[in-house]
């Protein structure tokens, strides 16, 4: 037998405080650009910059749209006039219809997740939620396999063809009170897929969403961020 | 009693008139076997009620055969249960034959029915052993005017087999005496010899064993039933089953003198096994109509169980627990009677309207097939033994009475009795899968067929006599104090004791006379509802109770008819508070959750095979299928072909009906080199005949 009891010990506790205590660790979040700091302009055309078009406007009043920022790094490297960078991770913001859980659910929350045609990554970091660094269980949230039970929809990915039956499906047959959180630039406006030929461009065309999370993927700790949002558990 | 007999005349009567009007008028054959076939069974049965309930037993001597002596007809308590349990299901069955019934078909029906019940009144060797045999006769006709002619066949030569053990048990039981009545035979028996007795029994029971449906010699029956017209099997399951195990109640515990343990054992042992093996093979089966017959074997298994255990108390002088045992027997004779026709009457009106016999073809009747689908549930639910319907009832009795044997002395019998309890309860188990699988996958769900979905209504004949038989079944379950005492009339001379007063204890009047229990008990018992009812309603109580002896001071108690009005309260309780809860809500209707996929195929669903392959896998020593698993590769490195083939041959066909079959016909490859063609060796052979003739001949 392994001594994985003596090991535990050994490890001792190694899940976040996050939301009682700021999580300050490294390498947790990929971070977006910080353009509200900076105001600036980019030098050169922004689709030359940003390939995804998240960084728009013109020279002067330069604007961010977080739902399509992939985190490539290119307006960093942007020789001309490097856009500086910030971390953190409590991204999640509600759209004009969203609102957070009433009082009396916001304790527990069943969440069924819904792949509609994801890459692998948000899937992944949702994944991660469970393991013992974020532990969401303790929060009270918990995956379900089974819409009838869930209160919230999970979705990650650009919505592809094959996947609108299912989601609208599962969408329908989820009790009332609902929310739909969309994890992922491509579930927040098609990502880098857009609008091809095969994908919608995001969940917002099908379904109504309630939050919104972007990143390519998202790290965990934004997952979870959008969840306690949801569930009206943070300031 | 002149009324008994003028009743059983004027059924008979019926009949017949009722086949000379089928010969004569063929194209009024519908309304005349409703009329005669109807009307006889509701005569006989007012016939067996009648004399159920008279202290008299009704005797008399048609007419004497010379050489033979005195044909007799008695109706005592015993023919008279099992005229009634035969009557209740023949009337259905005539209900639903009526309409079905073709040509020379309605003439052998009504005369099966006509031999029905002599086989239960005569009392004498010759006129039963004449009605059994005109009975088995019509059974053979009746099956074999179906479309196929070889399980007929077997039935015939397997019957045979058993009326010959019969006539040899009979006829050594009568080697004594010398009359051929079976009160004469019942006097002489007193006195023989064990060994003699024993070879009575075994030749008996096994012998009517073959109609009863017990193993080894039931091979004929799934066979048979699933051959036979749909028209006529209700009537063919529903009754003639009761008759094997009539001739087995008759002889083995009303002539024979219950002495000794040994053949209650080898009848418990028997039962137990029966109604294992016939569940299994129940559970795993795919025609509905076999799966029925398979399930019969199960219940004649269970009847015979506690038929045995009853034996074995009486034996051993536990009175008391043996008239518990027997009523528990009959009672679940008349509601297998009962549910059986129901289930057959509604799996013929399943295979009428859509032509399917098969589970994994079925689906999804209940929305097309309404009514036949409410009656079915019932009938699942009875024969699964589910209170409030009847077959709860006689099996929490049997089971019970096994329980009792905590209170017999000898340790190995006790180790038979646990055995064949543990038996009887995986039975019971497997029988709740055998038919929640038989109604799920048959009227839920989704249409397999495309068939389905032209269906034709149940005719009104089959909705009226399920009904029938459905409000029987519930009544059956509902009120067991009641239905109790008049199956001890059947049993109390059996064991000379008082079954209904052992069971029911009287709750509802105080008088202390015939009461068992101590009053401080019985008051006990009082405080928690058992005398509801008490002033209005009729009878001792509404409670099934007995107690165990010293060794086990436990109380057995049930009452299906305060659970029934607990239930219908509940229930309507539930109903009301959820009502006023959600009066101010909306109901919001959305459509199934299949997991999200486009369209949910009637492929993608659970088939009847899947929902029995636990079982199969569980019981794979007892089945032991055929598996024929072939791949071939079609081209080199790409896909191969599979082929999987499974089969289970039944247990009792590879161990006693393969052998049988195998071995005659070595006999006979062996016999048939005396036919050599050649003339002196035939004159030889006539030569040797006549020299064993004279031989024998100087003997006598």
């Amino acid at each position: 037998m392994s001594n994985w009891v003596l090991k535990g010990l050994q490890s001792g506790v190694v899940t976040t405080r996050y939301p009682r205590k700021e999580e300050k660790a490294q390498g947790i979040s990929p971070g977006f650009p910080d353009i509200d700091s900076q105001g600036g302009d980019i030098n050169g055309r922004e689709e030359d910059v940003c390939p995804t078009a998240a960084l728009y406007g013109d020279s002067n009043s330069l604007k961010l749209d977080k739902g399509r920022c992939i985190h490539c790094f290119r307006c960093v490297r942007n020789t001309g006039h490097p856009v500086s960078w910030t971390s953190g991770f409590e991204w999640a913001s509600f759209t004009e219809k969203g609102t957070p859980f009433p009082k009396i659910f916001q304790k527990s929350l069943y969440i069924r997740v819904v792949d509609s045609g994801d890459c692998g990554a948000c899937l992944n970091e949702v994944k991660l939620l469970n393991n013992p660094l974020y532990n969401m269980h303790r929060l009270g949230l918990f995956i379900t396999p089974t819409p009838r039970q869930a209160d919230i929809l999970l979705i990650v990915g650009p919505v592809t063809d094959h996947m609108k039956t299912a989601l609208r499906k599962t969408y329908d047959a989820m009790p009332e009170p609902k929310r739909v959180m969309a994890v992922g630039s491509c579930a927040l406006t098609g990502g880098i897929f857009s609008s091809g030929f095969t994908s919608g461009s995001g969940v917002s065309s099908l379904i109504p969403v309630d939050i919104e999370i972007p990143g390519c993927p998202p790290p965990p700790l934004a997952v979870l961020h959008g969840l306690l949002t949801l569930a009206g558990r943070t300031k | 009693m002149t009324t008994i007999g003028t009743l059983i005349l004027s059924g008979l009567g019926i009949y017949f008139l009722g086949i000379l009007g089928v010969l004569i008028f063929p194209k009024k054959r519908t309304s005349l076997v409703l009329i005669s076939g109807g009307g006889g069974s509701l005569i006989l049965m007012a016939a067996g009620a009648v004399s159920l309930f008279s202290p008299d037993i009704f005797r008399t001597v048609l007419w004497t055969i010379p050489g033979l002596g005195p044909v007799t007809v008695t109706v005592d308590h015993l023919s008279a249960f099992f005229l009634i349990a035969v009557s209740l299901a023949a009337f259905p069955a005539s209900l639903y034959a009526a309409p079905r019934i073709h040509g020379v078909r309605s003439a052998l029906y009504l005369g099966l029915l006509i031999s029905l019940a002599p086989v239960v009144i005569t009392a004498d060797v010759f006129s039963f052993l004449a009605a059994w045999e005109i009975m088995s006769i019509f059974l053979y006709l009746l099956i074999n005017s179906g479309k196929e002619e070889r399980p007929g066949y077997l039935m015939l030569a397997l019957g045979e087999a058993g009326t010959l053990a019969v006539l040899a048990a009979l006829l050594l039981l009568a080697g004594n005496t010398g009359g051929l009545s079976f009160h004469a035979l019942k006097v002489s028996s007193m006195h023989i010899t064990p060994g003699l007795q024993w070879t009575v029994f075994i030749l008996s029971f096994f012998g009517f064993g073959v109609k009863a449906g017990l193993i080894p010699v039931n091979f004929w029956l799934p066979k048979a039933y699933a051959a036979a017209p749909p028209s006529v099997i209700p009537l063919i399951a529903g009754a003639t089953l009761n008759l094997g195990l009539y001739g087995i109640i008759r002889i083995n515990t009303d002539l024979l003198p219950v002495h000794s343990t040994g053949m209650g054992i080898v009848v418990l042992v028997t039962g137990a096994v029966t109604a294992l093996i016939g569940i299994l093979y129940a559970t795993i089966e795919d025609d509905l109509k076999t799966l029925l017959a398979h399930s019969s074997i199960e219940n004649a298994g269970i009847m015979t169980t506690a038929l045995g255990a009853g034996m074995i108390f009486l034996a051993t002088g536990y009175k008391g627990a043996a008239a518990i045992a027997f009523i528990a027997s009959f009672y679940h004779l008349l509601n297998h009677s009962v549910y059986k026709t129901l289930l057959f009457i509604g799996a013929g009106t399943v295979e009428e309207s859509t032509g399917l016999r098969s589970l994994d073809r079925m689906g999804g009747l209940l929305k097309t097939l309404q009514w036949t689908g409410f009656f079915m549930l019932i009938g699942v639910l009875s024969i699964s033994a589910i209170p409030p319907f009847n077959g709860f009832v006689s099996e929490w009795l049997t089971l019970q009475s096994l329980l009792r044997s905590v209170e017999l002395a000898s340790l190995g019998i006790k180790i038979v009795f646990v055995a064949a309890g543990a038996v009887l309860a995986l039975t019971a188990g497997l029988t709740v899968t055998c038919f929640v699988r038989a109604f799920s996958m048959g009227f839920l769900g989704m249409p397999r067929t495309e068939k389905p979905a032209g269906i034709r209504k149940a005719g009104k004949a089959a909705l009226v006599s399920m009904a029938f038989l459905a409000l029987i079944s519930l009544s059956l379950g509902v009120l067991p104090t009641y239905v109790i005492p008049a199956i001890d009339k059947a049993v109390s001379p059996l064991t000379g004791i008082n079954g209904s007063t052992a069971l029911i204890p009287p709750f509802f009047n105080n008088a202390q006379e015939g009461n068992e229990l101590p009053q401080h008990f019985v008051s006990d018992f009082q405080t928690i509802g058992a005398q509801i009812g008490k002033g209005t309603l009729p009878g001792r109580g509404l409670v099934v109770m007995h107690r165990g002896g010293k060794k086990n001071p436990v109380v057995f108690a049930m009452s299906t008819s305060y659970l029934f009005i607990m239930l219908f309260i509940l229930l309507a309780l539930t109903f009301l508070i959820v009502k006023f809860a959600t009066r101010h809500r909306k109901t919001v209707k959305r459509p199934r959750w299949d997991g999200g996929i486009r369209n949910l195929l009637p492929e993608m669903t659970y088939t009847a095979t899947g929902f029995a392959q636990p079982v199969r896998v569980i019981f794979n020593t007892i089945l032991r299928p055929k598996v024929v698993d072939r791949r071939e590769v079609i081209i080199k490195h790409f896909r191969e072909a599979i082929h999987l083939k499974r089969k289970e041959v039944h247990l009792i066909d590879k161990l006693v009906l393969y052998p049988l079959s195998s071995a005659s016909m070595w006999t006979a490859e062996k016999l048939a080199r005396m036919h050599s063609g050649r003339v002196n060796s035939y004159a030889g052979y006539a030569l040797f005949i006549l020299i064993l003739f004279l031989v024998i001949a100087s003997f006598i």
